[in-house]
Order: C-alpha cells, then structure tokens, then sequence
C-alpha cells in the first residue's frame, strides 16, 4: 500500500531515521519508540512503552503494534535468507526514492 | 491425541481472537514434521534459534563494518552441525547483510537447498511468535514436545531456479495441490520465497496472515478489524524492515 493508493504524503526519512511524528503517523513516535525496543527485546524499555501505548491508544493497539511488528520480523528475514529481488515493476516504481534515500548501493554489497 | 494448551489463550492482554489459534497451531507445528526436517530437529532448530540473541560472536559481527571478517564460533547448544547454526544465528542476528556467496559456500558445503528453507523458515516462525509474546509482556512460550513421523523428502518437479537465491514454484508451474496457493493472485516474490517446500510455505503464512494481513493490496483495512489504523501498520513494518537492514 503506498501513498499514491492512500492520497498520503509520506517523508521517508520519518521511516529510516525514526523522527515520525504525530501529523504523519497517530502516535507515531510512540510506535516508533516500542519498534526500537521490540526489535533489539529492550524489555524494560518494552514494558514502559506498553504500558504507555495501552494507556494513550488502548490495549488494542498495543497489541496490534506487536503483532505488526512481529510480522515485520519475517518477512525482511524471509526475503533477505533467499535473496529476492525486487520485482521489476516495484522496481520501476520505486527508482525515486531508491535514489533518495540511497539504497542501490546496498544491494552490490549482497553479491 | 492430547491436545496442548495454547500459552495465548492466557495471555495477560486480549488478543484478537482469530490470531490465538494462529500462534497456538504455529507453535505446535513447531514440533511436527516438516518437508525436510522432523519434530526433533524443527524443535532444535527453534532453540538454537533462541540461543542466537544471547550469541558474543553474532554481536561482534552486528558491530562490524562487515560480518564477514569477524573469525569466530557461535556459542551454540551444541545440537545441530556447525553450518545449521550459522544459517540460524545469521537470519536472527544480521539477515540484513546475508549474501549470495555466503549461501553458495553453505550449499557447497552439503546443506540441501530444500534443507537451508525449512531451518530459515523454522527460525523466522521461532522469532516471530517469540517477538510477539515478549512484544505483549509474555515470556517467549514453552516449545512443545516432538511429534513422531518421518519427512517425506521429495524434491519438488515444479520447482525452478529463481527470482532469488533459491529454487521457488512459480505461479505459472505450480503443480495441482499447489496452484490454489497463488488463487488470490497475489505473486509478489515474497510470497513466493519459500515455496520450495510448499508445506512450511503455507505453515509461514497461516500465522504471518494473521499476524499482518492477508492481501496488503486492500485499500486502508476494509474488512479487518485492527487496533491500529493503515498509516501506523505501514509505518511499523517499513521500521521494522529498515531496522533488519531490509530493502527488498
């Protein structure tokens, strides 16, 4: 789902520096913040970030952030394990911001 | 058969119910045979893959410029041969920086390439479940205990080199207890990287569909119920990925 699909404008900086904020994303640095933690299982950082998302966005959401993020703990690893390309129109679509934020390069690194 | 407790029936928070019996049933596949590897060694392939995060060599590697030029040994639990830990220790440590070559030596080195995607598959739904207990101030859950029977091994005829590393089933050759697999037409390759083994592969998905969502193609969230709205799921799992060193 991109921002064209959506109407939204997104900096992707927000996404690879972590300085989301509340008008691009709802809660967003909080979201950001219990990501770091989950990522790295910081888990008193973890359980401070828990109890604040409970207490600002609900249960809920508390959960379904961890579930997002748990699931965004597969995929990666599933496609960098088998080395997946992008697909070629994903490719086409990205070619901008693949420049923007520098990420070519990285891929001759993996050969 | 005596049928095991599912640890998130009790979890401390509510869980959306349809995601209680996708963890449940993914935790005790676990323990079953796979395409490749039975009970015993999916269930040791899931500790190992525990012990990874406690492991000083992988943080040294985390820490370089390159992985590749850290010398060392894994502390392992001393179940699995040396290059199975280093494939498991690797996709739960620094996925990010695994390479074409690294493989090719693993392979060369005897690993079945059916082999290497089941032990990753089997690491990544360790983490996963794992990530997500501790994420909702669980402990990681007891791993169940191993089932009996023998897998089948049989080398898939539909199965071709690519678009990656790795032999997939594409779409377009998807034999007939396969093809249904690829119905909602959703080919991305991600879908596809591990279809080698076409059991683990829908093993990986009944609990990842959960967990996110089945099509990512829907417009916001029509139809699911979520605690959190389009923009903070899109938001997390482009972190989430950024911060594996994921650009796929």
């Amino acid at each position: 789902m991109s921002g064209q699909d959506t109407g939204q404008d997104y900096d992707l900086r927000e996404v690879t520096e972590g300085t989301v904020d509340a008008a691009t994303v709802t809660d967003g640095a909080l979201m950001n913040a219990f990501c770091e933690a989950m990522m790295v299982r910081d888990l008193p950082r973890m359980a401070e970030l828990r109890a604040e998302i409970t207490e600002t966005a609900g249960e809920d959401a508390m959960v379904d952030a961890a579930a997002t993020i748990a699931a965004f703990n597969a995929y990666p690893r599933a496609a960098d394990a088998t080395g997946l390309p992008l697909e070629d129109k994903k490719a086409e679509l990205t070619v901008a911001m693949r420049a923007e934020l520098g990420l070519d390069a990285l891929n001759v690194a993996a050969e | 058969m005596t049928r095991v407790p599912n640890p998130f029936a009790d979890a401390p928070v509510t869980i959306r119910p349809e995601l209680v019996p996708a963890l449940g049933v993914a935790l005790e596949q676990l323990g079953q045979k796979g395409d490749w590897l039975d009970g015993e060694k999916r269930l040791a392939v899931a500790r190992e893959a525990r012990n990874a995060w406690s492991c000083a060599i992988c943080r040294d590697r985390k820490d370089a410029l390159s992985p590749y030029a850290v010398e060392g040994e894994h502390d392992h639990l001393d179940e699995l041969p040396e290059a199975w830990v280093d494939v498991i220790h690797r996709v739960v440590t620094d996925t990010g920086r695994l390479t074409e070559s690294w493989l090719r030596d693993h392979l060369a080195g005897g690993m079945a390439e059916d082999e290497y995607i089941e032990i990753v598959s089997v690491t990544i739904i360790t983490t996963v479940i794992d990530t997500f207990a501790l994420g909702i101030g669980m402990t990681a859950p007891d791993l169940p205990e191993a089932k009996p029977g023998i897998p089948d091994r049989y080398r898939r005829a539909d199965a071709s080199p690519g678009p990656g590393w790795v032999s997939t089933i594409a779409p377009e050759d998807a034999a007939a207890d396969f093809a249904d697999f690829y119905d909602d037409d959703s080919h991305f390759y991600i879908r596809r990287s591990l279809t080698l083994r076409p059991q683990e592969t829908r093993r990986f998905w009944e609990v990842m569909n959960q967990l996110y969502m089945e099509d990512p193609r829907l417009h916001e969230l029509d139809g699911l119920t979520r605690g959190i709205n389009r923009a903070q799921m899109e938001f997390l799992a482009a972190r989430a990925s950024m911060l594996l060193g994921c650009y796929y």
